[in-house]
């Protein structure tokens, strides 16, 4: 009884992410033309670079051929080769992984801690000083797109007053997490904003319900009420925002990385855009959609130990 | 002393500065006495209750005194207040579903005072909540420690409430109507419970209701509030008979009783004089053999309708009694063609609607056939459209009426049910909840229907303005010779209006009849049932002292 | 009414009437942007393209208000043309992704059945690819400029509008009003489209609203990556990114004006956006 949902969610999970492989596969050829053409945009079109193009993508079967062949060589790893860098794809991307995991581990770090703090206080301080500026701080703050960040933070605590670097990403940890100061928190701050949002909001709500005036009715003390029935049911919307997030911090994480100069994955999509080298960008995007899709099922199977009416949903009266 | 001594106690809120939420409240209550106060929505009756516990509204200012046990309730310091709820006072509320954390178990529920704030050990603390379920008459004691709150039915988790309020042992117990969600027949067993409770353990008990009847059956003395004041107290019987103060008139007349306990009222039905003879005329609306299934995904199909058969002559009225579930409220939507039976079939006026209708002109004719009233006046109106507006998109539907002549009707059909011009331009949020039935009964009666029915339409309201909108139903009805089917759980609201009565469980008719006849010698156990969980005033003082 | 006393919520009279001046400050801004946008060939001071080498990175000046770009170029004149772009692009987003979300969203919502299951599903695929994510893939496919991301912007948003629609229409198709139209006997597309759209249509504007000031960030953001609209053409991403040479040598100023129009306008929006969504929720109030 309690599998069957699981399964029927990874089902879900299996179709959406095989039809946003069909449509990332499929997109090279919403151009007119002839593929080749299109994957060769900028490029000489020698006469091997055309074979060697024809052969990576099987330009010559039927197109279901090509997509079959293209997938089963993604799920073992295979992106293809770039024409760029003349490497493969996923080699490619693995040197580039760690920056991008760095920064969007130390900004996500930085979004669980203030984030959840910031909502805390203000929904205990409802309508009181603390809440106005937390309120304010927020609205401000969720406003302020990475790249403005970015370059707020560059003129004044780089340039201005030169306590951070603003290009590159250091040798050794100490000096990576350094570099890494300025990038994380340029990507951070619209989101800090969300979570402190949506967790104000949660709590709210949870503090207004009866269970709460019960428990206060019951002599339970003022922090028991607040960790055991306040914040530990107000966690829902604030796990559901987290599934979001995680799409937002990587696909951010592409302007923050071409603003700091770090070489991570989000630049190299940006310059794999930039200089037509498609079967680059076609991995990355595919690589996001489904870390950002799974990310979003384990959120949902998440929810039934938050919450246990969830799970018995069908089974209820 | 008393246990609990309230003396003048006001309270104003600065969002409400024109008016006094309460305003010179003052009772008491002795150790091992029961204690109700009885008040309409908004009188101040919750707020007076969750004071004793010192459960003010943010920013509330207060004068006067709550004095619990000698601790004034209002003065004291937080942590004098905790230790008060903790060995001094309980409550119950309201709503046990969303009295309950629903994300934690049953056995959190009752252990978690003992266990955080007395230091109890897990072992000991759950031997007490056991000994506790038992005592309030849970059947599976064990099993429903690890049970979360959405897995028990509501009469169930008001049980457990009540076992989590007496964790403590409390000297005095506040119920602020803990049956008011419950059926009758479940606020019988709770209120049993609760008087065992207090008899055995000598508590003192202050019980907070709307309901006349309830207090009157349970409490020694009663306190009658309206407005932030109150206006009566005494001996629970004497409020009930001889009440002295306006308000606790109005207030008996108005509350709805069945004839074996106040008896001496005649029922609406049988001053029409006008008992129709069943089968003598064409039926105006007639149910034979109508049932009605539900899938359940994961389970078996529930019969919600099993089998129903009934005839309503041409200006009779017919009355479904239930309790939820009883299927009446599925039956009252097949009446009006929201659902179609899976079997069976409704005629109106002797014409099958069992079909989907299969062009315009016929929905329109089955709508002018048959009409509904709903039972929240909240949701039952459009929040965007005009009382007016809300009438004349009905009467453009089903008459040629247009421009001046609709307006004028318009009005005529606000002034039946008791409004004005001026509501006529009101959005549904700025109007009573009695007023919003007005409007939703007059909007139902712009398609001029042969046949109306009342799901619960009055259950929704106080009490008084129930009986007014009661007796609007019942001219209504004697005008225009209109056909009635009023869905009820209340068998003492439907004598009002209704001169038979048919009683529904689990989806089937058990019992029907003439509803004087039924209510004076039911034939079925269930209809007796129903009847004796009704709460009736103690007779005599000698019934309360024993 | 009884408010828990675990926060001392300070009653809605009290609270300082802070919404007001906040939302109006922010429909003048949204104002001034729309007619510093629409009227730019009249009021700019400058030619937006005309290069001054004599007059590099000069500070504001009565001359030049916001001073000069790094070639030279009036930073005010180049705002109000950017603001074309900036303001055309989101409105363009908006319009399409609500209309059509509205479109797709009663269908689901009002139907259900299998139209719903349908739409349900292409709604979780695209769900799948973030707005921005979507618009750099069409640049990559149809090459750069405002075109492409406008429309992948388009299609990103259809989903959050035909949710968001889809759900409102949901509860109110159970909502007993609904109902009682029903059993007057109104037949369901006019239930639909005149009695239930116009009650979830103010929610729906609120949240347009505020997507409007995602969606210029997301686009402002493609611009600064040298993705969306390409240079010369003024553009307050593309400033943004022209600037950062001079970011560096510690002269600010060009990066900065527009990076703080992109913030003022996304604020702006917000706060209309929650301005129109409280008031909603206070008129919801039985």
């Amino acid at each position: 009884m309690t599998i069957l949902p699981i399964l029927k969610k990874l089902g879900s999970l299996a179709l959406t992410l095989f039809a946003a492989s069909i449509l990332v596969f499929c997109s090279m050829y919403f151009v007119p033309g002839n593929p080749v053409s299109f994957l060769l945009r900028g490029r000489s079109p020698s006469a091997e670079a055309v074979a060697a193009v024809t052969a990576q993508y099987g330009l010559d079967k039927p197109v279901p051929e090509q997509y079959v062949d293209w997938l089963a060589n993604v799920l073992h790893g295979d992106f293809g080769r770039s024409f760029q860098y003349r490497e493969d794809v996923s080699t490619l991307i693995a040197s580039r992984a760690p920056a991008t995991i760095g920064l969007v581990a130390l900004a996500g770090l930085i979004i669980g801690i203030l984030g959840l703090a910031a909502g805390i206080t203000a929904a205990l301080n409802q309508g009181r000083a603390a809440d106005q500026a937390i309120l304010l701080a927020s609205t401000g703050l969720a406003a302020i797109p990475s790249f403005v960040g970015a370059i707020v933070l560059i003129a004044f605590f780089a340039v201005q007053l030169g306590w951070f670097p603003s290009f590159g990403s250091g040798n050794g940890f100490l000096d990576a997490l350094y570099h890494l100061v300025l990038p994380a928190l340029a990507l951070a701050a619209t989101f800090v904003a969300l979570v402190a949002r949506v967790t104000r909001t949660s709590m709210l709500e949870q503090l207004g319900r009866e269970h709460v005036e019960v428990a206060v009715s019951r002599g339970i003390g003022r922090g028991h009420v607040i960790r055991r029935h306040v914040l530990r049911n107000a966690l829902g919307p604030i796990l559901t925002v987290s599934g979001v997030l995680v799409a937002g911090l990587l696909v951010a994480s592409s302007i923050v990385e071409q603003s700091f100069g770090l070489s991570g994955i989000g630049s190299l999509l940006v310059q794999s855009v930039d200089r037509l080298d498609f079967p680059v960008v076609q991995a990355i995007v595919l690589l996001i959609v489904v870390i950002f899709v799974t990310m979003n099922t384990v959120v949902d199977l998440l929810a039934p130990v938050i919450d246990p009416r969830s799970m018995a949903g069908a089974a209820a009266r | 002393m008393s246990l609990l001594e309230i003396s003048g106690l006001t309270l104003d809120l600065p969002s409400e500065p024109s008016c006094r939420l309460l305003d010179g409240i003052s009772l008491n209550v002795g150790a091992g006495e029961t204690v109700g106060i009885v008040g309409e929505s908004g009188s101040g009756k919750s707020l007076t209750a969750r004071t004793v516990l010192g459960l003010l509204p943010g920013g509330a200012r207060t004068s006067g005194s709550v004095l619990l046990d000698g601790t004034d309730m209002l003065r004291c310091p937080p942590s004098v207040a905790l230790d008060r709820r903790r060995d001094t006072v309980s409550m119950i509320f309201q709503d046990p579903r969303s009295g309950m954390n629903p994300v934690r178990r049953i056995g959190d529920f009752l252990t978690e005072s003992l266990r955080l704030c007395e230091g109890w050990s897990k072992a000991d603390a759950d031997e007490r909540a056991l000994e506790l379920l038992r005592s309030v008459g849970l059947p599976r004691p064990e099993s429903h420690l690890s049970q979360y709150p959405h897995e028990l039915s509501g009469g169930m988790l008001q049980r457990v409430m009540i076992a989590g309020a007496l964790t403590a042992a409390p000297a005095l117990l506040v119920c602020d109507e803990p049956t008011a969600a419950l059926d009758v027949t479940t606020q019988a067993e709770i209120i049993n419970v609760l008087r065992k409770q207090q008899e055995t353990r000598g508590m003192g008990m202050l019980f907070i209701t709307h309901d006349l009847n309830l207090a009157a059956a349970l409490c020694d003395r009663v306190y009658v509030i309206h407005s932030g004041r109150i206006v009566e107290y005494g001996s629970a019987l004497s409020i009930f008979t001889s009440p002295r103060a306006d308000y606790t008139k109005r207030l008996v007349a108005a509350t709805p009783t069945i004839p074996s306990v106040s008896g001496r009222r005649s029922s609406a039905a049988a001053s029409h004089g006008r008992a129709p003879s069943a089968g003598s005329a064409e039926p105006a609306l007639e149910a034979r053999g109508v049932s009605k299934c539900y899938a359940i995904r994961g389970g078996a199909d529930i019969r919600a309708v099993d089998d129903v058969s009934f005839r309503v002559p041409p200006g009779g009225a017919l009355a479904l009694v239930g309790e939820s579930g009883s299927g009446k409220s599925t039956l009252a939507r097949m009446l009006v063609g929201l659902e179609r039976p899976d079997s069976g079939d409704i005629l109106v006026d002797g014409v099958s609607r069992s079909t989907r209708p299969r062009s315009r002109a016929e929905r329109l004719k089955r709508a002018r056939a048959v009409q509904i009233v709903f039972q929240d006046p909240y949701l039952s109106l459009d929040p965007r459209i005009p009382a007016g507006a809300a009438i004349e998109d009905a009467l453009r539907l089903h008459s040629t009426l247009r421009g001046v002549e609709a307006r004028a009707r318009v009005l005529t059909l606000l002034d039946r049910v008791g409004l004005t011009e001026k509501h006529s331009q009101s959005k549904p949020r700025t109007l009573s909840g009695g007023q919003r039935q007005r409007v939703a009964i007059a909007r139902a009666l712009a398609a001029a229907p042969g046949v109306l029915v009342l799901d619960e339409s009055t259950s929704a309201l106080d009490v008084s303005v129930q009986a007014q909108v009661l007796d609007l139903i019942d001219e209504i009805r004697r005008e225009r010779g209109l056909t009635l089917v009023f869905v009820s759980h209340d068998l003492a609201v439907v004598r009002r209006v209704c001169e038979t009565t048919a009683v529904m469980k689990q989806g089937a008719v058990v019992e029907s009849g003439a509803t004087a006849g039924l209510l004076e010698h039911p034939g079925h156990p269930y209809t007796q049932l129903l009847i004796d969980s009704i709460p009736k005033p103690r007779r005599s003082l000698h019934a309360i002292s024993q | 009414m009884t408010t828990f006393p675990l926060t001392r919520a300070v009653p809605r009279h009290f609270r300082p009437r802070s919404g007001n001046p906040l939302f109006t400050a922010a429909i003048i801004l949204a104002m001034v942007m729309v007619i510093a946008a629409a009227a730019a060939t009249l009021i700019a001071p400058y030619d937006p393209d005309f290069v001054d080498l004599g007059n590099v990175l000069s500070a504001p000046s009565p001359a030049h208000w916001l001073g000069t770009d790094a070639v030279g170029r009036d930073t005010l004149s180049r705002m109000m043309f950017g603001a074309r772009t900036a303001l055309l692009g989101p409105l363009l987003v908006v319009l399409l992704s609500t209309a059509l979300g509205i479109g797709f969203g009663l269908l689901a919502g009002w139907f259900g059945g299998w139209i719903d299951a349908v739409l349900c599903r292409v709604f979780d695929l695209l769900f799948a690819f973030p707005a921005l994510l979507l618009a750099i893939l069409a640049v990559a496919i149809f090459g750069k400029g405002l075109t492409a991301p406008v429309a992948a912007m388009t299609i990103a948003y259809i989903p959050y509008v035909a949710r968001l629609v889809r759900s409102l229409v949901v509860s109110e198709r159970g909502r007993p009003y609904v109902t009682a139209y029903r059993v007057q006997g109104f037949a369901g597309c006019w239930i639909a489209v005149k009695r239930v759209l116009p009650n979830v249509m103010p929610t729906v504007g609120a949240q347009s609203t505020l997507n409007f000031g995602y969606v210029l960030a997301d686009l402002a953001s493609l611009s600064f990556l040298g993705l969306g609209v390409q240079p010369p053409a003024a553009d307050w991403g593309a400033m943004i990114n022209d600037s950062r040479g001079a970011l560096m040598s510690g002269q600010s100023l060009p990066a900065l004006v527009p990076a703080i129009a992109v913030v003022l306008v996304v604020i702006a929006m917000n706060i209309i956006g929650e301005n129109l969504s409280d008031r909603i929720g206070g008129r919801r109030q039985p």
